[in-house]
């Protein structure tokens, strides 16, 4: 009896066993490949801790981030914090961010920039060799740009509007990424520091930073309606004088003027209702355009999707920017013609990056086409002592991407005339003046330019924004477009422009030196 | 049997090492040498002692133990150890001193253990001893990772659990060989369910409320499941009734649920158990990097000393030495090794059935099949938690973990089998074999 029981008990213990076996090859067979691709497996980490990575290097061949090996653990440095926010860090305990993370297969040489290479590196089972980047960024605007947004929380993105190139993109404040680079085990305490800094220093406020426009909205308000022909340069809105007294009432929500000051409200065209920055005019123009139509063209340039430098597959994620409310990635339909009227002149719930608002401004600079943004100019071979520049061995370059076309060059040039006018006319000086690069230095060239004062409610400073491009004069190309924003400063007139300004006439004197 | 042991084990030691430093120097094999002879001394004693227990126990025990030993080894050493009269031993040399131990005590019990009278008739003794360990945890027990499973008396430290393991076995053992009969007999129908008489199953109730009583003293899932398993097991070997066997682990799903609800330790352990990844650097790091070990092993392993090092001075899965041994194991050896440890495991139990099925009285039976079941079930138990198949609990793997009290017990459990076996060999000359 006891042994017949015995018998079915083994036959039990076996069946038991068999089953453990069973998930024990689940584990060691059929999901190895997927646990062997997960980023936190410790294989994937240890290949990592010891690989060389290639260097990154300025537009001027200026070393910014190198790595060597010592002790089996690779240590980067970082030359210059102004970078931070583009290049990333590359941690063997926090993994990587920026440019480190989207050309990590590159830097370390697990992937090659052409596939074809790939295929016969796998064949002859070659050791993966690092490449070097080099960026589009010329070292001494950023450290200018930076400088210039100094002990402020801000960010400033600048772009060659002709070609996409990211000339300068800041954000502070910013850290040392080096800490957290080398050795995992003192990693952690330098990244609570780091992320206990005032302001949260992680954040990258130029790409993934979102905050209402104000004013610099109305370019894009104007670019949609002279490009639909829902208004020309010379419309003007017969009732516009009496509502900038009183405010104008749309489905029972009142749009009040800011404070024009000592100017006197009269019949305005586009120009100076951009120079004054009106409120009411910008509204009647929306609602002109009509809400369908407005997000139509706002896709267009690139807002309610995420946008990328470089490209979705190598590239830098810039956070979508809205014009509405957010709904699956996208902007909801307008909710009433008081909600479009407001987004008219940036206000509502309109939420825009400043990477987003530069390349509004380089869009209209260039002509109407949208320059598709990058910030990697090419990759080389491996210079071995990064100290003296890199190789002249390029494997592949960037750019050159053509852009698209996102409005008619007639409505780009009426845009492009009233921002001019925005900073240099009589009633726009009052405003955008402080942009006019003359002022720092660089006479001789025009200046194009909007600021915006976003309203926060709720007795909070409003941020202080300012968008625009040199040289604008008529027939010239321009060759930097800027977007500026300093968070809670006050009135754009009163510190992005002057930041923005300072910038423009930087890269215009660094140019003409050399 | 033991000679390919006594090739296998200082291989392993020379593979391991020789991976680990690249070079071609087998490396000091004092440890290989000393383990080989303490086996073939074991061997030797029992052969001269006339001992004519199962042949196939030693050496299975052996070989399982040599894996664990060079595991042991190719950890850093530094992991564990211990300080005596001066000398400091590191992981593995503690370990090795433990097989020691483990073995004298074996032998001891094995040849000395001529008689089970002892054990058989002063059962409720032996119960009121498990019982008072068991008080005894509860009052002066240490908590680690939120289960209550030393004792420390002085600078000695203890598993109660181990030494509670084999006296509720024999106790059981006891009680179910006197009351067999009854037990069979007559039954009253609860709906589908046939149960004995109520005053037979007063008893059986009484372990249960012990075996759940474990649960509440030392919050150890774990340590309960597997007395709850030998339990029911043995209850099924003395009746041939499964709905005991229902019955019981219908409860047990009751008590584990009102424990989940009771205890946050025993609540992270089976959300970790649902979705690891949900937290992989933290609640869910140990499982995970657990399943990483596996991937990494694959069909072949990653060779002897070959697998992970230690990560920043850590190890790459925590309590590797204990828990997740069989992982160590699994990466280094691959499915294939891995599929190896668990067929000599289970060799193993198939031997303790044996001894149970020519024990020559039903006690004997009855000791065999539980103190069999337990290393069996301890096996499974730590195995299916480390491959996902079970939440995870901390019990170790019987002669492969790292731990002194879990490998004495172990041994004496073998030690017993092998008294059970002597004595049936010796009353039926026909089953007689030299060992």
């Amino acid at each position: 009896m006891i042994a017949t029981n015995v018998r079915r008990l083994a036959i039990y213990l076996v069946i038991a066993f068999a089953i453990t076996s069973v998930a024990l090859s689940w584990w060691q067979v059929v999901e190895a490949p997927a646990l062997a691709a997960r980023g936190d497996n410790p294989q994937v980490i240890a290949a990592r801790r010891s690989a060389l990575r290639g260097s990154i290097f300025d537009a001027r061949g200026e070393l910014l981030a190198s790595s060597r090996v010592a002790d089996g653990i690779s240590r980067r440095t970082y030359a210059d914090t102004a970078f931070t926010h583009v290049i990333g860090y590359a941690s063997l305990r926090f993994g990587t961010t920026g440019v480190e993370r989207a050309w990590d297969d590159i830097l370390t040489g697990r992937a090659d920039p052409n596939p074809l290479n790939d295929l016969v590196n796998d064949i002859l089972a070659r050791q993966p060799q690092p490449r070097d980047l080099t960026l589009t960024i010329d070292r001494r605007l950023q450290d200018f740009a930076a400088a210039q947004l100094g002990s402020n929380v801000g960010a400033v993105v600048a772009i060659d509007p002709s070609t996409g190139a990211i000339l300068a993109m800041t954000s502070t404040p910013t850290f040392d990424a080096t800490p957290i680079s080398g050795d995992p085990a003192a990693a952690g305490d330098a990244m609570e520091r780091i992320s206990e800094g005032r302001d949260n220093p992680l954040v990258v406020r130029s790409r993934q930073g979102r905050y209402t426009p104000g004013s610099i909205m109305k370019v894009l308000t104007a670019a949609a309606a002279l490009d639909t022909g829902a208004i020309t340069p010379q419309t003007t809105y017969p009732d516009q004088p009496r509502q900038e007294r009183e405010g104008f009432v749309v489905e029972g929500f009142r749009v009040v003027e800011h404070d024009l000051g000592s100017i006197q409200p009269a019949l305005w065209p586009l120009s100076e209702a951009l120079q004054v920055s009106s409120n009411i005019f910008f509204a009647h123009v929306g609602l002109e355009v009509g809400g369908e139509t407005y997000l139509d063209v706002a896709r267009r340039f690139g807002f309610c999707a995420p946008l990328w430098i470089g490209t979705e597959a190598r590239g830098l994620p810039v956070a979508p920017s809205f014009i509405t409310a957010e709904s699956e990635g996208d902007c909801t339909p307008f909710q009433d013609r008081a909600e479009l009227a407001q987004a008219s002149f940036g206000q509502g719930r309109v939420n825009v990056t400043p990477v987003q608002m530069a390349l509004l401004a380089a869009t209209i600079a260039n002509d109407g086409v949208m320059p598709q943004p990058y910030v990697v100019a090419d990759v080389r071979a491996h210079a071995t002592d990064p100290g003296g520049g890199p190789t002249d061995r390029i494997i592949e370059r960037y750019g050159g991407g053509g852009g698209e076309r996102v409005v008619e060059s007639e409505a780009a040039r009426d845009v492009r005339s009233a921002m001019v006018d925005a900073v240099h006319a009589q009633l726009g000086q009052l405003y955008a003046g402080g942009a006019n690069v003359a002022n720092f230095g660089v006479p001789g060239v025009r200046t194009a330019g909007k600021t915006g004062t976003a309203e926060l409610g709720g007795g909070r400073d409003p941020h202080s924004w300012f968008i625009g491009f040199a040289d604008a004069e008529d027939g010239a190309t321009p060759t930097i477009a800027v977007a500026v924003i300093v968070e809670s400063a006050g009135s754009g007139s009163g510190r992005a422009a002057p930041i923005g300004g300072a910038v423009m006439a930087e890269w215009l004197r660094l140019e003409g030196g050399g | 049997m033991l000679l390919p042991l006594a090739l296998l084990v200082p291989l392993g030691f020379a593979v391991s090492h020789i991976a680990r430093t690249g070079a071609a120097d087998p490396g000091p094999l004092g440890m290989a040498a000393i383990y080989v002879v303490m086996m073939l001394a074991a061997h030797f004693i029992l052969v001269l002692a006339g001992h004519r227990g199962d042949p196939l126990l030693l050496p299975l025990v052996a070989t399982i133990g040599g894996i664990g030993l060079v595991m042991l080894n190719r950890l850093p050493q530094g992991l564990r150890g211990t300080g005596l009269f001066g000398l400091e031993l590191g992981m593995a040399e503690t370990q090795l001193l433990w097989f020691g131990i483990g073995l004298t005590a074996m032998l001891a019990v094995a040849i000395g253990l001529r008689d089970d009278g002892f054990l058989r008739h002063y059962k409720y003794t032996w119960a009121l001893g498990g019982a008072a360990l068991l008080v005894l945890t509860f009052l002066f027990g240490v908590e680690e990772n939120g289960a209550r499973l030393w004792i420390a008396a002085g600078p000695v430290r203890f598993q109660p659990g181990e030494a509670i393991k084999i006296v509720l076995v024999v106790f059981i053992a006891g009680y179910l060989a006197e009351k067999r009969a009854l037990l069979t007999g007559a039954t009253v129908r609860i709906g589908f369910l046939k149960i004995p008489p109520v005053p037979y199953l007063l008893p059986m109730i009484a372990i249960f409320v012990i075996v759940m009583l474990i649960v509440v003293v030392m919050r150890d899932l774990g340590t309960a499941l597997l007395f709850l398993g030998i339990f029911l097991t043995m209850l099924f070997v003395a009746t041939g009734r499964r709905s005991y066997v229902l019955l019981g682990i219908l409860l047990f799903v009751a008590g584990s649920s009102v424990a989940y609800n009771l205890f946050d330790h025993v609540r992270i352990r089976v959300n970790n158990w649902i979705d690891p990844f949900a937290d992989v650097s933290d609640a869910g790091y140990q499982t995970v990097q657990a399943l990483y070990a596996f991937g990494r092993g694959g069909l072949f392993g990653e060779g002897l000393g070959q697998g992970l090092p230690t990560i920043a001075g850590r190890l790459p899965i925590p309590a590797l030495e204990t828990d997740f041994i069989f992982a160590a194991v699994a990466e280094e050896l691959g499915l294939i090794g891995a599929f190896a440890l668990l067929a000599l495991a289970l060799a193993l139990v198939f031997r303790g059935l044996r001894v149970a099925m020519l024990a020559r009285d039903d006690f004997s039976a009855m000791l065999a099949v539980g103190l069999t079941t337990s290393l069996g079930l301890q096996t499974l138990i730590i195995v299916a938690g480390n491959v996902k198949l079970i939440p995870l609990t901390g019990i170790t793997f019987p002669f492969v973990s790292y731990g002194g009290s879990s490998l004495l017990a172990s041994f004496v459990v073998v030690g017993l089998l092998l008294s059970i076996s002597h004595r049936s060999s010796v009353a039926s000359p026909d089953e007689a074999r030299a060992p």
